[in-house]
């Protein structure tokens, strides 16, 4: 058995506009039953938002899957902003229809591997072990020093080395003073989506925002696909939208291993908002509320979590509640359940995240609390 | 009857080791030729839509590609007029497949490739020009902006002055599978689909000879489905369309005939063969028992094929012709109407000259050589075929009540079923190749220590540069207010959720682009991220 301490991290993407995802979702799938943690940021992507969203995960090594034949085109880029981003210590390795003429071209501009469709999963598995392993490491002064001066690379780094547990020799960050706001809810109620847009109102106001989210990982081989990503990837980055993507290990309750001292690195950062995505389990996603007062429960219409309103957990911690998908019919009914459940202490909104409505109330509450 | 649990390989009908080595009568129990099977161009079909197949009249030998600009298809299209053909097939670049227009940024690059791109009235002009649109039958692969393109293809038509009533032509059409496999969605599920159902109505309403939607099979198949699944997705999603024309207040009779489909023609042999028997079969009990269809044509299931270009290997490229005619020759014996056989090098690049020839001579060897075309459905009573044709029945049955469940094919994209399902099977045969089950000749076993040789690709970006500077041209010298005032129309009835087809004929006429429509849509309906699974 594996343990995710030392699952390698593995980020693949898709450039451009091929939709042809059989190839990297079998190679996802693979890499969790392989031991691999995966982060799959979804259709459309550009270069710039991969090596972005890189940078921040700390991958081991970023996979690209090309089969638009377009990558003399998009592999320099892809390299151009991992040197911009300085993170060039990530490898970046491709995936695709490639003719053997571009593999010396390729090798030579500095992409770690080129796969085709014939390769052997072991083959491609094997690669990845081999080049997460080989990743410089850095010295824990180096990476305080870097936190300290305020560069996310260092932030991603140091949010590693607290995963690895690496000693910290009596540092801690400082204290920060960031509202850390709780996002839980059932699978597919659409918390990811909804902290994006949450997120993105806030830093149009000019807040700093962090968000931390939990996907479940395997747990026999340890490894994990982390989906929550690719509902936050927007065409051009910022800085001040940090997401860090967390497996929840062994560990029950909703939350990652260490995700009270991710929190912590991150308020320590200086973020104004933490928005915490628990794993989505339901009942059992209590963790949150040892890291945080403000704890928000989404619900939408017709999710058969109505006939739980009445059952103590979750239901109880939570201090407001989000109705999603209020662009689904049954909307209404689901929301006056909920009024009757809760009363009317604790606010209740309803929200549209695919139409971006109703979330502007959400966001002056989330002002509120500062 | 008896259903094996199916093994979830894609490419496991029948004779695995544990199975008996032989089938016989006792395996087809109660089997009643004239219900099951009827006969040729009879109900249930099974047999095949016709009575004399193709004694009378051969499939449809089509070979779809694309070619750069539109003045390049356009010459490639008359060259072929000239030679007596009528149908022309087109295919669009991946911009114009996306609702994007040629100087989108994320159109870098892709511009003309895979196909022609076609971002407003113009180009649909240029690409037809010289050609009545009265006298050619026109078929057009696209999806998600369908509504859209149609929308120019009828701007040009009015141009010429044909008469709606007089086009004949194929719209591929089907959003469904886009959100279950291809990827190339636009809108969320709901708006998609009902722009699909606003190309059904308008084009019964206005051109009858046109083929609506062409419910494919193919790309959920490519994307690693069973062969059950292709089925039972591809009929469930006929399902629906049906149903969502019906509530608009059409008769089934009215449109039915006009639902063609498309399957992916694999490499287990019979179980292909067996997977159009039985879709036909099970389309015809849809039509007559779920929508009280009256007419006979609506009952036909009449299904275009291609060979399963997933199957293709890189490494020694000759073997796929070898495949290719194999799976050829499952989609004849089933009974198709219209066949693509895949270039040996397709999967690498578009197909070189040679490459195209031999597979179109692999069509024309099966037709004329073979002699199987002289008997029509002549694996039919064979013990094993009947029986891997109920087998496949009957699980393609489980899945659509299934679906049916879930309260149908929208709701069930909601919940990612299809998404799940497909990318589980992919993962399992997968699986199924690392563990030495399944064998990929060439790849993992018999390999060739040479290493593979594969064309390279020629791109030229003069196409794309001149696309990108003409649209740009014409954005700028258009009739602004006209444009502006289109665009709104566009919006306002997509808002009030009338039928968009006038409104987008206006916008082509306004010299909108498609990417301006999509926007306008968009702004209405949003934008689909997936769904759930992924
Ligand atoms: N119709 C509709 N769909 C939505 C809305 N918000 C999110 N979705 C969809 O719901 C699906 C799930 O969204 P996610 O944001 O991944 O949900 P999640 O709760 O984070 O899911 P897990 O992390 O897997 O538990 C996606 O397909 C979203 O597009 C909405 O307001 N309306
Ligand atoms: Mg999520």
């Amino acid at each position: 058995m594996h343990s995710t301490k030392h699952a390698p991290r593995v980020l693949l993407a898709k450039i451009g506009l091929d939709g042809h995802d059989r190839g990297v979702k079998v190679l996802a799938r693979s890499f969790r039953d392989a031991g691999i943690e995966v982060i799959y940021t979804g259709l459309w992507q550009t270069c710039e938002a991969t090596m972005h969203a890189a940078l921040q995960e700390d991958v081991d090594v970023v996979g690209v899957s090309l089969l638009s034949a377009a990558h003399m085109t998009v592999m320099p880029e892809m390299l151009r902003f991992r040197k911009e981003l300085g993170v060039e210590h990530i490898p970046v390795v491709l995936g695709g229809i490639v003719p053997e003429a571009d593999y010396p071209k390729l090798e030579e501009m500095g992409v770690a591997a080129v796969f085709n469709p014939g390769s052997a999963i072991d083959d491609i598995v094997a690669k990845m072990r081999q080049l997460a392993a080989a990743r410089p490491k850095l010295a824990i002064d180096e990476i305080k020093s870097g936190y300290e001066k305020g560069d996310p690379h260092y932030l991603a780094r140091l949010l590693s080395a607290i995963q690895l547990e690496m000693k910290l020799d009596g540092w801690s960050p400082p204290k920060g003073n960031a509202s850390v706001i709780g996002v839980t809810g059932s699978p597919g109620v659409g918390k990811s989506s909804f902290i994006a847009r949450l997120g993105h109102q806030l830093r149009d106001r000019g807040k700093k925002v962090a968000v931390v989210a939990v996907d479940p990982s395997s747990p026999v081989t340890g490894g994990a696909l982390l989906g929550d990503r690719l509902r936050m990837m927007t065409g051009s980055p910022d800085a001040g939208f940090f997401m860090r993507s967390l497996s929840s290990g062994p560990v029950q309750g909703g939350l990652g291993p260490h995700c009270r001292e991710i929190v912590d690195a991150l308020n320590g950062f200086g973020f104004d908002y933490i928005l915490v995505e628990t794993v989505g389990a339901g009942q059992s996603d209590v963790a949150v509320r040892d890291l945080t007062d403000h704890i928000m429960l989404l619900l939408m219409p017709d999710s058969g979590d109505s006939v739980q309103f009445s059952k103590a957990g979750i239901m109880e911690i939570a201090n407001c509640f989000v109705v999603n998908k209020s662009d689904l019919v049954g909307v209404e009914a689901t929301e006056a359940q909920l009024r009757s459940a809760v009363g009317g202490d604790r606010p209740i909104w309803r929200v549209s995240t695919i139409r971006d409505e109703g979330i502007e109330a959400v966001t002056d509450w989330a002002e509120s609390l500062r | 009857m008896s259903i094996r649990p199916s093994v979830n390989s894609g490419q496991g009908s029948a004779n695995k080791p544990d199975e008996k080595p032989f089938v016989g009568p006792e395996d087809l129990g109660a089997f009643d030729h004239a219900e099951a099977l009827g006969e040729p161009g009879s109900f249930p079909f099974t047999r095949g839509p016709h009575r004399t197949m193709y004694r009378d009249r051969l499939w449809t030998m089509r070979q779809f590609a694309g070619f750069g600009s539109a003045d390049d298809t356009n010459k490639r299209f008359k060259f072929l007029l000239e030679k007596g053909q009528t149908g022309l097939s087109t295919a669009f670049d991946l911009p114009t497949l996306m609702g994007r227009d040629s100087d989108d940024p994320l159109a870098l690059g892709e511009v003309g490739r895979c196909g022609v791109a076609i971002a407003c009235l113009a180009d649909m002009r240029r690409l037809f020009d010289g050609i009545d649109l009265a006298k050619v039958s026109t078929s057009m692969t696209i999806n998600a902006p369908a509504a859209i393109v149609l929308a120019f293809y009828i701007a040009v038509a009015k141009e010429q002055g044909v008469p709606l009533d007089q086009l004949r032509g194929t719209l591929q059409n089907d959003i469904l599978k886009e959100f279950h496999a291809q990827n190339e969605y636009i809108f969320p599920p709901v708006p998609s689909f009902g722009l699909v159902v606003d190309t059904i109505e308008y084009c019964t309403r206005h051109m009858p000879q046109w083929n609506t939607v062409s419910i494919s099979g193919y790309h959920i198949r490519e994307a690693g489905s069973t062969a059950a699944e292709e089925l039972a997705f591809t009929l469930r999603d006929g399902i629906a369309y049906a149903d969502g024309a019906v509530n608009r207040g059409l008769a089934v009779d009215e449109f039915a005939p006009r639902l063609s489909f498309f399957f992916d023609m694999h490499n287990d042999f019979f179980e292909e063969i067996a997977k159009l028997r039985a879709a036909r079969r099970i389309w015809a009990h849809v039509m007559r028992d779920r929508f009280r269809a009256k007419n006979e044509r609506s009952w036909l299931l009449r299904t275009h094929c291609q060979t399963a270009g997933v199957t293709l290997t890189e490494q020694q490229p000759i073997n796929n012709v070898v495949r290719v005619a194999l799976q050829a020759l499952a989609g004849v014996l089933g009974g198709t109407q219209s066949l693509h056989t895949n270039s040996m090098d397709e999967t690498l690049a578009l197909p070189t000259e040679e490459a195209a020839k031999v597979a179109l001579r692999t069509q024309q060897l099966i037709a004329h050589e073979s002699n199987v075309t002289q008997t029509v459905d002549p694996l039919a009573g064979s013990y094993f075929i009947e029986k891997l044709t109920n087998e496949i029945e009957a699980k393609a049955w489980a899945i659509i009540d299934q679906v049916d469940a879930m309260g149908g094919v929208l709701p069930a994209i909601d919940r990612g079923y299809f998404r799940r399902a497909i990318a589980e099977s992919a993962h399992a045969q997968q699986r199924a190749i690392d563990a030495g089950q399944q064998k990929v000749i060439g790849v993992t076993d018999f390999v060739d220590d040479d290493a593979p040789s594969v064309p390279t690709l020629i791109i030229t970006q003069e196409t794309e540069d001149e696309q990108v500077r003409r649209l740009e041209e014409l954005k700028a010298t258009r009739d602004q207010a006209k444009h502006a005032a289109a665009l709104k129309r566009i919006h306002d009835d997509a808002k009030a959720g009338v039928n968009m087809m006038p409104a987008l004929i206006e916008g082509a006429e306004a010299d909108a682009t498609v990417g301006e429509m999509a926007e306008a849509l968009k702004s209405v309906f949003g934008a689909y991220d997936g769904g759930p699974e992924w």
